[in-house]
Formats: C-alpha cells, structure tokens, sequence
C-alpha cells in the first residue's frame, strides 16, 4: 500500500508548565488527526520514542494508554536525533507491510520545565553521549563533541565563525516568521559572535535551544483524508561511529550516504530540491549536512551559507521553522518539527515564511554525534 | 571482553592475529575479526587532531578547572582518542601540534611533545 503523510501537528511550545510529556503528546496527536481529518479510533499503528524527563520503561505502550488506543502495530523508535526523519520511513513500512492503514507518530515531553538548564546539560551528559569511561571523564559538554567536529572543519576547509554565526542569523531570521517559535528576536552575526563562549569556537547562541514539546504526524494509506496528502519518495540512513573518538574523518559525517540513498531512491537530485529541513543542533552541524547531502562540494559549505543563500528567499532556504536553534528543541523529537514543517511547505500553509511552488523538501535528522543519519524526502502530492 | 586498561602506562588494544592497534577497545578486531585483542603499551607520541576549549563545566566536579582543553589526539599507532591538554595554554594550542602522553590517576593526559 502507497503510504502518505496525512497530518501534522504540535502542542503547545516553549515552556508549557503544568503539561508532563502525556499531556503534550496527546495534544500533538490530537492536532495531527484533526489535520488529517481522522478519528484516534481510526489509528491502528503507533510509533514514539524514548524520553529523558521520565523513566517510562516501554515508552509506547505509555503513550498508547495515554490516547487510551489498542493499535495493532506499535514500537519505540530510537536512532536519536534522526528518530523524527526515521519515524516517518518506519510508519510507512508498517502501512507497507498491511500491518496498519494508519500509523501515529508522536513523542516530545517538557524537557524545559521539568529540569532546569543546568540540570538538563547533566542529563544529557549522563545519557552518554561521551564515553562513560574513555571520555566523560574528562568533562566535554555534549556542545564540546560537536565544538571538535567545527575546529576540524575550520582547519581543513578555512570555515570560519562568522559563517557558523550565519546559520544562527538566518535559522533565527526564519523562526521570527513562526507564531509557534521560542526565540523569535532577529538577532545578527554579531549577536552570536559577542554571545557567551561555550567551548571553542561554539558560542550560546551556536547551541540548539531547550523546550518543552511534542510534534506528531500522520501516515496513512487512506483516500479519504481532509488535505492533499503528501508523498514519501525516498530515504536513506548513514551510520559512521557511535563515539566521536572512533570516527577518523570527523569533518564528514553519515550525511554523505542518507542523502544518496534517499536521492537515489527519490530519482532526484539536490538541484531539485526547494527547501532543506536540516537537523540543527549546532550551527556546524548544518554546515556538514549542506555538503555532505550534496548541495555543495566538501568543504564548500562554510561560504555556501554567505550572501542569504539559506535564507528565505535564497537559492536554498534552510529549516525554515526555526529549528532547534531557535523553535524548538524538546529532545528525541525536535527532529519531528523538520518533517512537520516540510510537510506545512509543501502544502503551502507556511504564510509569512512559505517558500514560493515548494515542490520537493528534504528533510535530515542527525543522531548522536554526527554519527547517525536519515534524510527524507517529501514531495507536494 | 578485555581487562581494565593499565593504570601505569600508556596501552592501546591491539590485535594479537594482525597487530592493529584500536580504540575504543572493541569485542574483535575491526580489520581480520580476530579475537585475541589485548592492551599493548603504545609509544605515547601522537598529534593534536581537533580540540576544544571548555569554558561552561558539564557539572560542579569541573567548575574550578575551566577553562581547559579536550582534545582528540591522533595517536602515532593510529587510533583517535579523546583527551586533555595539560601543560599548555589554551589558546597555544593548534592543530597538528605534537604531544606526548603522560598518565594521571590511571588516565592519559597530554603534554606539548
């Protein structure tokens, strides 16, 4: 069966006290139904992912009792930070299989008010990120992994500050655009550079964002849906290491086969591409992904981002929600918000900040430290 | 599975069929599958291959020591591993500069070398 994204949707953002991570998902998947036009009795698959504000042992079967739903197909899906991208090729092989007409993705939780900042930077250290005995010893914050993936590029390629601040400037740009973005000041490449350094060259405002939030979508092979669905037409993963210490060529990342895979597959080209929904953690991150996906050649990607080129209104408008760097960043799902607003694009729904006949999207998830990969794309249906 | 690394000298698992040396210590060699993986003390020479100044502790434990220096080191045996520069001042450091292991409290550090 030829599955569809049918509806997309979110809870509320930002900081949302008094709404635990249940409260927040059912939002979000009561959102992306209305989207779609479809009843939660009409779900008979449910995807979501682990969460870190809460010890749920069997993430799923907590979210399925939440709806108070009995899907016939259900699984937690974890490829960290590419588990948003990998959600929606998941479902779709669950509705391909004939397991279910209607799978359910949704996950987020309040990682903003549950734990405070610092409390979520330990945490993230504790999740082990670095290795618990050959690295966190001695004391990298998980910004300071992504920090030696940016020195290197620096080096090999002559990336420079002022073009990571470039990827801060226009994602912030973007999400000034977006009602339901957390940061929406514009800010400039000065702001970034003059903001607090984290661990060199990573400033603050290099760094994705803390939010509470959850994002759902829907993906069906039912007709009878309120929109124009969109299509799936392809995707890819790309594994290089688990810990950044293992990878010996940390200046490219998994990145460089996701995104073939899922071109090849797609039978299209990055040339085709009208927007790119790339995973966002750190402004290098970005950089990597333009490069490694093909927009541009290796090391090319620093002065790709110059002159607007990723702004709204340049040749490739780059994660035009506002991302992680500055809409929202709640964890496992942040990476769910690239898919929803591919899917807003396509549809033309995205108001101020719509990307003019967006035909084709890609949308990219990054999970651990650049270590695994899952590139999506979508297109109008 | 391998012991503990060795507290006293600078080790690397290496491969007891076709001598490459690895890290992290894995269940098998990544080159011929053997198993016969065991620490082997390395030269302790190797080179600055990326590295980051930390200026916000990950926890309280690391409040009084920033701002230092993580570091991936290349070792001259070949594997990558993550670090500390000790020794010299942060923004001394550069990529490609020589270094030489020194163990403190059963863990490698890295001096300029």
């Amino acid at each position: 069966m030829n599955a569809v994204i049918a509806g997309v949707g979110e809870s509320a953002l930002g900081r949302t006290p008094g709404q635990d991570a249940r409260d927040l998902q059912r939002a979000a998947a009561l959102a992306a139904l209305e989207d779609a036009g479809l009843r939660l009795a009409e779900v008979d698959g449910l995807l979501t992912t682990p969460i870190r504000v809460a010890n749920w042992a069997m993430p799923v079967g907590m979210v399925a009792q939440a709806l108070g739903i009995r899907p016939g197909y259900l699984a937690t899906l974890d490829v960290a930070g590419a588990s948003g991208t990998a959600m929606v090729h998941h479902a779709a092989m669950a509705v391909a299989t004939g397991q279910a007409s209607t799978v359910l993705c949704v996950a987020g939780q309040n990682q903003l008010t549950n734990v405070s900042r610092d409390a979520t930077v330990l945490q993230l250290a504790g999740v082990g990120w670095a290795h618990p005995e050959y690295e966190a010893p001695y004391g990298p914050l998980i910004p300071t992994l992504y920090a030696l993936v940016a020195q290197r590029h620096m080096h090999e390629y002559g990336t420079t500050p002022q073009q990571l601040a470039e990827v801060a400037v226009a994602i912030r740009g973007h999400a000034a655009l977006n009602p339901l973005a957390q940061m929406r000041t514009p800010i400039t490449a000065a702001d970034v550079l003059g903001s607090r350094m984290i661990t060199t060259p990573l400033h603050l405002l290099d760094c994705a964002i803390v939010s509470d939030g959850a994002a759902a979508f829907v993906v069906t092979s039912r007709k009878d849906v309120r929109k124009r669905p969109v299509s799936i037409l392809g995707q890819g993963y790309g594994f290089t290491h688990a810990y950044i210490g293992e990878h010996d060529a940390i200046a490219t990342t998994g990145a460089v086969q996701s995104g073939r895979d899922a071109f090849r597959m797609a039978g299209v080209t990055p040339a085709d591409i009208d927007l790119a929904q790339l995973y966002d953690c750190f402004t290098i991150t970005v950089i990597a992904e333009l490069e490694d996906l093909g927009f541009c050649p290796k090391g090319e990607g620093g002065r790709f981002v110059e002159g607007g080129r990723i702004r709204l209104g340049g040749e490739l408008p780059v994660t035009t929600h506002g991302g992680l760097l500055s809409a929202v960043h709640p964890g496992l799902a942040g990476g769910m918000f690239h898919v929803v607003e591919a899917v807003r694009q396509l549809r033309g729904e995205c108001g101020e900040r719509q990307v003019k006949d967006a035909e084709l999207a890609l949308a990219h998830g990054n999970g651990g430290i650049i270590g695994l990969h899952c590139t999506l794309i979508l297109g109008r249906g | 599975m391998l012991p503990p690394r060795p507290s006293d000298v600078f080790s690397l698992p290496r491969c007891g069929d076709c001598s490459t040396f690895h890290f992290y210590p894995k269940p098998a060699c990544t080159k011929c599958g053997g198993a016969k993986l065991a620490w082997a003390a390395a030269s302790g020479g190797g080179s600055v291959y990326s590295f980051s100044v930390v200026h916000r502790a990950p926890s309280p434990a690391f409040k009084e020591q920033v701002p230092y220096v993580i570091a991936i080191v290349k070792t001259d045996e070949g594997p990558h591993l993550l670090s500390r520069i000790v020794g010299v001042a942060p923004e001394a450091v550069k990529i490609g500069m020589r270094l030489r292991a020194r163990m403190d409290e059963g863990r490698p550090v890295f001096e300029a070398g």
